[in-house]
């Protein structure tokens, strides 16, 4: 009969073993959600619950910044927020949309400026200016985490709307200060995923339209809506009988109808100016005089020229569009449209995400990786067995210390897979490096506990041995985990996974692989004393 | 019980000066290529595609060489073509702005699924990336540093697992400078795992010294025999690793896998000459003090 009492760390191993299966291949892996990838798309048949990070499944990886400037902690003295972007905005000649205020208690709040062309030293004296004290040392490259927060929701929406399925939007901050975007999508390749999130989305509508000046007639543009006003996003739809060109339907919003209802009226858009509007899209970089026009423009490119209807002239001039303002966006091609619909319902990004790496790597590449990776560990794995037996030249010590060995890998894939921790190559770097240190651990115990020096009596000198290996064991592993930690919290992206393994891996072998190979040994041992 | 022993080195017939004169000659030269390096190059190492920035596209062409390749993208500033795995996969670096031209062109020349991967990199994420790895590697030496201090809380013991932990990580970047080996994170990896390393066999040895009874030349014995087991343990399973990865065409873990040979190799001689020899002063001369 086994002595619980005196083997209770190898039952605890074999026990972690049997749940460390039913992660792997049974009911306790971590639901695997929406990978992206269909069963049929997977080349290599995979029987595990285990899942696979980009580089070995496929897909590509973005990484960018949100450009903007930021003052932080600004003493608005009380003022209203938006009042504060209002006159900012316009003291710096720019959209109000590029200036954000962020309310941070009474009198405080940071302030974003997400125009390209303005200098920290001009956004510092337009600051001065609204009287808001500030120099050139207070402005900073960044965002706040609000504008991160919903530029990543933006991001999410997009690619969910496009059906790019198990794909994931995050923020990572690097040690440099700096806070990345991070977007991951399987199965895609880089430039549809860099279309997708490369440009701000920003849709407006601008009314082009002469006025009688002294001077004759003059170009006026106006912004009339833009993405807020819009609701009741309706499918983009492809040219038929009743539309020459794509479109997507859409409502407007009560206020924004009387707005733009006012305006139609004003700017004699309804009257003399109905169909008065000759648009072509190679052509055409902006409004033309003499002409009524509404652009669709889309991140500051026209997209688009519509001339009011007549049908849409008389529902204004009757009133009926005030009490249902439905409006029609029009474009060139149906791809526009998509993209239109797409930037319409995810909204528009704070502002330009500059991508700072992609990569991609083609999903039968990644996933011949994994069974040639499962190789090259196999292949590291009979040659440690091969050496660790001409060392010992002996099956009792060998075995024991090769199958602790294993289980200690067997129960880190265990916790990847219950965990649903994303399997890339890093992390099969640090299972290798794992058998490594782990093995080095076992050899240790084995040369302590095994040493024939003076006359061995009972378990009490395996005790004191066990202890004696075991501070060395200690020891080592804390200097491991120290080396690793920076890799661990650092975003240096592609080692985290190294970094994790080994630690989980090597606390896995500290707390319970290696003293149940102390178990072991200890039965070797005391079997060797009744021997001699 | 037939454990294979490692030969006993007669240590007694040699002297420290003698004994630390390899290591330290050692570390000198690696000290000297690197700074010869940065004399020249402006990095001590050269900088790989993770620290620089750039493009680098790999793909399949059929029946295709490398020379026919670089002519095929003679338009484009390639830095280098080299062919990867067993199959028709090569691999090409460019400038970051010429990602999309070159996109393009392999697939007008190869076919439209040519392309297997692409990774693009801006060289101010690039510089980043370098400032971010080289604090991660200064945070972790000096964290294993206070550690080893505390755990045997004196000077020549700790200076010694600490000099030879050094030792270990710039003989594998002067070898890498030497054979051509470019920084990739990869290789960052592989140099903090080495510092974990090295200092597993420096403890193993210290603590069988300074913490056990017994004469000097025994106890040193009795730990390198456990020692040179676990690291030749170890080379052997990064040599595999190495030679199997790069047949395959794996990247990263041939990396990893080469550099921590170099680490794995460098360490025998730093652990077995200089640790030991700055131990048996310690103890002989240095504790009479």
């Amino acid at each position: 009969m086994i002595d619980v009492r005196d083997n209770w760390r190898v039952l605890l191993l074999l026990g972690l073993c049997v749940l460390a299966a039913l992660a792997l291949f049974g009911p306790l892996g971590a639901d695997s959600g929406d990978t992206g990838l269909n069963e049929s798309e997977q080349q290599v048949s995979d029987p595990t619950n285990l899942q696979y990070g980009l580089e070995l499944s496929g897909g590509t990886r973005i990484r960018g910044l949100l450009e903007g400037l930021i003052a932080e902690d600004m003493n608005t003295g009380g003022e209203d927020p938006s009042t504060v972007a209002r006159d900012l905005a316009s003291e710096l000649e720019t959209d109000g949309i590029n200036v954000t205020v962020r309310q941070r208690g009474p009198d405080r709040a940071d302030i974003e400026l997400f125009d390209r062309s303005i200098t920290a030293s001009e956004f510092a004296d337009g600051l001065s200016a609204i009287g808001i004290d500030a120099t050139t040392d207070d402005i900073e490259d960044g965002t706040t985490s609000e504008t991160r927060s919903e530029a990543v929701d933006t991001i999410s929406e997009r690619i969910d709307r496009t059906g790019l399925g198990g794909s994931s939007v995050t923020t990572v901050s690097s040690a440099t200060g700096e806070d990345f975007i991070v977007v991951e999508v399987p199965g895609e390749d880089r430039e549809t995923v860099e279309e997708l999130i490369g440009d701000p989305g920003r849709v407006q509508v601008i009314a082009g339209y002469p006025v009688r000046t002294d001077n004759g007639t003059e170009l006026q543009t106006e912004e009339v809506l833009t993405g807020e006003d819009f609701t009741n996003i309706s499918p983009a739809e492809r040219p038929g009988n009743r539309n020459p060109f794509p479109r997507v339907p859409v409502a407007l919003t009560d206020q924004a109808g009387q707005r733009y209802a006012n305006l139609m009226q004003e700017a004699g858009f309804t009257g003399e100016g109905i169909g008065v509007c000759d648009f072509n899209a190679t052509a055409h970089d902006g409004p033309r005089e003499g002409q009524w026009c509404l652009y669709t423009v889309v991140d500051g490119e026209y997209v688009y020229g519509a001339s009011m209807s007549d049908g849409l002239a008389e529902d204004i001039n009757a009133g009926d569009f005030r009490t249902n303002p439905s409006f029609v966006l029009q474009t060139q091609s149906f791809e526009e449209a998509q993209q239109l619909e797409v930037n319409l319902r995810a909204g528009a990004l704070p502002t330009n995400l500059t991508i700072e790496s992609s990569s991609f790597i083609s999903p039968s590449l990644a996933q011949k990786f994994k069974p040639l990776a499962l190789i090259t560990g196999i292949a590291a794995w009979i040659s440690v067995a091969l050496v660790v037996y001409v060392w010992y030249r002996d099956v009792r010590v060998a075995v024991p210390m090769f199958l602790t060995a294993s289980s200690e890998v067997f129960l880190l894939l265990g916790f990847a897979a219950s965990f649903g921790m994303a399997l890339d190559l890093s992390h099969i770097a640090g299972l290798i490096a794992v058998i490594g240190t782990g093995l080095d651990d076992l050899i240790i115990m084995a040369d302590e506990i095994l040493q024939r020096k003076e006359k061995v009596q009972t378990g009490r000198v395996f005790q004191s041995r066990f202890r004696k290996a075991f501070w060395v064991i200690g020891m080592a592993a804390a200097t491991t985990i120290i080396a690793m930690s920076p890799l661990a919290v650092l975003s240096l992206g592609d080692l985290q996974g190294f970094a994790i393994i080994t630690i989980i891996g090597v606390l896995i072998g500290v707390f319970i692989t290696r003293p149940a190979y102390g178990d072991v040994l200890r039965t070797l041992m005391l079997d060797d004393v009744d021997r001699s | 019980m037939g454990r294979i022993d490692v030969e006993r080195v007669p240590y007694e017939d040699y002297s420290n000066r003698q004994l630390i004169a390899v290591p330290l000659a050692i570390l000198a030269v690696a000290i000297g290529v690197l700074a010869l390096a940065y004399l020249l190059t402006g990095t001590p190492v050269a900088l790989g595609f993770d620290f620089t920035g750039g493009t680098t596209v790999q793909f399949t062409a059929d029946d295709a060489s490398a020379g026919d390749i670089r002519d095929d993208l003679s338009g484009f500033e390639t830095e280098s073509v080299r062919s990867i795995g067993f199959g028709n996969d090569y691999e090409v670096e460019t400038q970051l702005e010429e990602t999309d031209e070159l996109e393009s062109a392999i697939e007008d020349r190869y076919g439209d699924d040519a392309i297997q991967s692409v990774e693009t990199r801006s060289a101010k994420f690039g510089g980043d990336t370098q400032r971010e790895a080289l604090v991660g590697v200064v945070v972790a030496f000096l964290g294993m540093s206070v550690l080893v201090a505390l755990i045997f809380r004196s000077l020549v013991p700790s200076v010694a697992v600490v000099a030879s932990a050094f030792s270990d990580i710039v003989v594998p970047l002067a070898l890498m400078r030497v054979f051509g080996i470019e920084l990739s994170l990869g290789a960052v990896a592989a140099l903090l795992m080495i510092i974990g390393y090295s200092v597993d066999s420096d403890i193993l040895l210290n603590n069988h010294v300074l913490k056990r009874h017994g004469e000097f030349y025994d106890s040193a014995y009795r730990a390198m025999r456990t020692g040179v087991s676990m690291t030749l343990t170890s080379v052997a399973a990064m040599v595999t690793m190495a030679i199997v990865s790069r047949l395959l065409g794996i990247p990263l873990l041939d990396d990893v896998a080469l550099i921590l040979t170099f680490g794995l190799v460098t360490d025998l001689l730093n652990t077995y000459m200089l640790n030991i020899s700055l131990l048996r002063w310690y103890k002989y001369e240095g504790v009479k003090r």
